[in-house]
C-alpha cells in the first residue's frame, strides 16, 4: 500500500534506510578496496551513472503517477541510430544531436499520445514501443555501426568542468530543476494526486491526460539525452545502445523509495537508489573483478533493501 | 527534509572521512591488499592486466594459459579479466578501472578498436603502458600490438587449404562466416582472401556477419547451404562462426559436400575433423601469443623496449622481431586429422 504521508509530512524513512545502506556498502568498499573512496578515481567512474540517473529523473516521475516506461532503453537505441545516420550523411555534429534529441522526444510523444489519447495501459504501451523501437533502429542500421565522432564530441561525456564531470554537471542541474517542480510546484503536487487516486484527481479538475503526455514525452527526450552521452563515450552508435537499461532505471527508482503502486517518491531518494546501486557495482568489479556477479548482487541488494525498509515501516506503524 | 538532509550530509561526510584515515594505516593495506601494496619501487610486482575479447571462450583460455606460464617466470602479478558476452563497452569500463587501479600496463584484445580507444588513450595518458594483442586497436591508443601472424599470411592460408582440400580445380561458391562488420582482424583477413580467391575458381558468393554468437553462426550456416546449391565450401573465420558453420553443415546432412575450414581451437574442432566435414583447421599458437604477449608487457614496463626497438627476447620462444610497432610471434598453423589430437588447447 503506497504510504499517505504527502505533502509537509512526509516521511523519509524509507530514504533514511537507503541512506544507511549506502554508507554501510561504502565504508565496506573502503576497508576491501584500498583507495576505492578517493573523490578523483570516484568522479572518473562516475561515467557508468550518468546514463541511469538522467533516465531515472523521468522514470521517478512516471511512476509517481502509477505509470511505467519500459521504452526508455529502445529509445535511446533508436536515438543513437538516427545520431550516428545523420552524421555520416550530414557530417555535423550539431544537426546530429539536434536530430538524437528529437527522436528521443518523438518517442516519447508516440507514448504519451497512446496512453492519453486511446486509454492504453502504460505498461502495455510502452512494453509493445519498447520491441518497436529497437525493431526500427536494428532494421534501419542493419547491424552497421557508426563511429569515429571526433575528440570534442566525446568530451561531452569524458570532459569535466572544474573537475565535475560534464554529464555529472548536466544531471545535477537537471535533477535540481525537476526536485523543486515535484515538491514546489503545484502541477509537481498533481502528480501524487494522479498517482493515489487518478480518478479523484480528475473530478478536482486535474488534467490528468495533458499531464501524462508530458510525462512520457520528457521521459523520451531525457532518453534521447542519455543516448547523446553514451555514444559520446564509447564514439560508438549502433542499434544496441541502451538495451537492458530500462529494468536497472526501474530497479533505481523503486529502489529509492518511490511507490511501483504510484503516489510516493522523491527525487532525492531516487538519487540515493542510484548511488547504492553505483557503488555496489564498483564495488563487485573492483573487488571481486567479475562481471557476472554484478547482477546477483544488485538482486540481492533490492530484496534486502525492500525487507530493510518494509521492518522499519512495520515498526513505525505499530 | 531538513532533518533528512541533515542525515544524509552527516552520512556522506563519515562515510568519506573515516576509511580515509584508516587507509593510510598500514596493518590494514597489508592485511586488505596483499601483494598489491604498493611497496617500495623497485621491490614492488608488476602488475599486468590482461583483457581478452571474451572471457571463457577456450581459444583465451588457452592464451591465458601461456600468459599465466610467463607470469610465473618473470614474477609478474598477473589480472584476467573480461566480459562474458564479447561487449566492447564493458571493455572500455574494465580499462577505465584498471587505469584508477594504477596497473603497470594493459594488454588489450579489442573487440571494436573504436569503442575502447578512449578509455586506451587516457591509460596512456595516466602513465600506463598499453599495448593490443590478437586483435589491432586504433595507432594512437595503444603503443606496440602483438601481431599473432600477418594478415596476408592467414588469409592465403585459409584458401590454400581450401583448395588443398577440394582439389585446386574445383568450380563453384564459396562463403565466409565472420564475426562482427566492425572486427578488425576478420575484416583484414577478408581483404586478403578476396584476390586469392579471385585467382582460382572458386567465386565468393556473400559474407556473413553472425557477431560472436554460437546461435546466429549455426542460423547463417543453414542459410547459406539453403540458398547456394552450388556451395562447395564454407569459411568460418572466428573461433565462434567455424564450430556454427561445421554443427550447420553436419546437420543439413552436407557433411562431405561443403567443405568446413577456418580459424579455431584445435579442441573445439576435434570432433568435426573427424567425421571428415572439417579438414584443415587453422590457427596459430594461442598458448605461445599470450606467452609473448606478457613477455612485451614487462619489456615495457622495465623500459628494455621503446619506439624503434626491432628485436626482444622471449622466454623460451628465443628473440622475436618487431616489424614497426608490431611484434610479431611467426607463422600460422594447419591442424588436420594426422595432427590435431596432440594439441591440447
Amino acid at each position: 500500500m503506497p504510504d499517505t504521508g504527502g505533502g509537509r509530512s512526509y516521511a523519509w524513512w524509507h530514504e533514511t534506510v537507503i541512506a544507511v545502506l549506502l554508507v554501510i556498502v561504502l565504508q565496506f568498499a573502503g576497508w576491501l578496496v584500498p583507495g576505492f573512496l578517493k573523490l578523483q578515481s570516484q568522479l572518473l567512474l562516475s561515467r557508468q551513472l550518468w546514463e541511469f540517473a538522467i533516465l531515472a529523473l523521468g522514470m521517478t516521475l512516471i511512476i509517481i503517477t502509477g505509470g511505467i516506461d519500459l521504452s526508455v532503453g529502445s529509445t535511446m537505441g533508436l536515438s543513437a541510430v538516427v545520431f550516428g545516420g545523420v552524421h555520416s550523411s550530414s557530417g555535423s555534429l550539431m544537426a546530429a544531436s539536434l536530430a538524437c534529441l528529437a527522436t528521443g522526444l518523438c518517442c516519447g510523444a508516440v507514448n504519451g499520445a497512446l496512453v492519453s489519447r486511446l486509454r492504453l495501459h502504460p505498461l502495455i504501451v510502452t512494453l509493445a514501443t519498447f520491441a518497436a523501437y529497437r525493431g526500427i533502429a536494428e532494421g534501419w542500421s542493419q547491424g552497421h555501426s557508426y563511429s569515429r565522432f571526433g575528440d570534442a564530441f566525446s568530451d561531452l561525456a569524458r570532459g569535466s568542468w572544474l573537475g565535475v564531470p560534464l554529464p555529472g554537471a548536466i544531471f545535477v542541474l537537471m535533477a535540481t530543476g525537476f526536485a523543486v517542480f515535484l515538491s514546489k510546484t503545484p502541477y509537481g503536487r498533481f502528480l501524487y494526486a494522479i498517482g493515489h487516486n487518478e480518478r479523484a484527481a480528475k473530478f478536482s479538475g486535474i488534467s490528468v491526460n495533458r499531464i501524462r503526455f508530458w510525462l512520457y514525452t520528457t521521459s523520451g527526450l531525457l532518453a534521447g539525452l542519455a543516448s547523446l552521452i553514451y555514444v559520446a563515450r564509447f564514439d560508438t552508435a549502433q542499434a544496441d545502445v541502451g538495451k537492458g537499461f530500462e529494468l536497472d532505471v526501474i530497479t533505481a527508482v523503486v529502489l529509492g523509495g518511490t511507490s511501483i503502486y504510484g503516489g510516493r517518491g522523491t527525487i532525492p531518494g531516487t538519487m540515493l537508489g542510484l548511488l547504492l546501486i553505483h557503488e555496489t557495482r564498483l564495488l563487485v568489479s573492483r573487488y571481486w573483478g567479475s562481471d557476472e556477479l554484478r547482477s546477483i548482487v544488485i538482486g540481492c541488494l533490492l530484496i534486502v533493501a525492500v525487507l530493510a525498509c518494509q521492518l522499519v515501516s512495520r515498526k513505525r506503524r505499530s | 527534509m531538513n532533518r533528512f538532509v541533515c542525515f544524509c550530509l552527516a552520512s556522506l561526510a563519515i562515510a568519506l572521512a573515516v576509511p580515509g584515515c584508516t587507509n593510510n594505516s598500514p596493518s590494514r593495506t597489508a592485511e586488505t591488499s596483499g601483494e598489491n601494496s604498493k611497496a617500495p619501487a623497485g621491490s614492488r610486482k608488476i602488475r599486468v592486466a590482461l583483457l581478452p575479447k571474451i572471457k571463457g571462450i577456450s581459444y583465451f583460455s588457452s592464451c591465458y594459459k601461456g600468459a599465466e606460464e610467463a607470469a610465473n617466470e618473470l614474477g609478474i602479478e598477473l589480472i584476467y579479466d573480461g566480459p562474458t558476452d564479447g561487449d566492447p563497452r564493458k571493455q572500455a569500463e574494465m580499462i577505465e578501472q584498471w587505469t584508477i587501479d594504477g596497473v603497470d600496463v594493459i594488454c588489450v584484445a579489442p573487440n571494436a578498436p573504436d569503442v575502447v580507444a578512449g578509455a586506451m588513450k587516457e591509460a596512456r595518458a595516466a602513465g600506463i603502458a598499453v599495448i593490443t594483442w590478437d586483435a589491432d586497436g586504433t595507432n594512437e591508443s595503444r603503443s606496440f600490438f602483438v601481431n599473432q601472424a600477418s594478415a596476408q599470411s592467414i588469409g592465403e592460408g585459409l584458401v590454400n587449404a581450401m583448395l588443398k582440400d577440394l582439389g585446386p580445380a574445383t568450380e563453384g561458391d564459396v562463403v565466409i562466416i565472420s564475426a562482427d562488420a566492425t572486427s578488425a582482424n576478420q575484416n583484414a583477413w577478408i581483404e586478403t582472401m578476396k584476390p586469392a580467391l579471385a585467382r582460382s575458381k572458386l567465386k565468393l558468393a556473400t559474407i556473413k556477419y553472425p557477431g560472436e554468437n554460437a546461435s546466429n553462426a549455426l542460423a547463417d550456416g543453414r542459410d547459406v547451404i539453403s540458398k547456394y546449391p552450388d556451395l562447395k565450401g564454407i569459411f568460418g573465420i572466428s573461433t565462434v562462426s567455424f564450430p556454427g558453420a561445421a554443427e550447420a553443415v553436419e546437420q543439413s546432412g552436407k557433411s562431405g559436400q561443403v567443405l568446413v575450414t577456418g580459424l579455431s581451437t584445435p579442441n573445439d574442432m576435434k570432433k568435426f575433423v573427424h567425421t571428415g566435414t572439417v579438414r584443415s583447421v587453422v590457427l596459430w599458437n594461442t598458448v605461445d601469443l599470450g606467452y609473448l604477449t606478457i613477455h612485451v608487457a614487462k619489456a615495457l614496463a622495465t623500459r628494455e623496449i621503446k619506439d624503434g626497438t626491432t628485436t626482444i627476447k622471449a622466454g623460451r620462444l628465443g628473440e622475436k622481431s618487431i616489424v614497426g610497432d608490431n611484434v610479431m610471434l611467426g607463422d600460422i598453423m594447419v591442424f588436420t586429422k594426422d595432427n590435431i589430437d596432440q594439441f591440447d588447447f
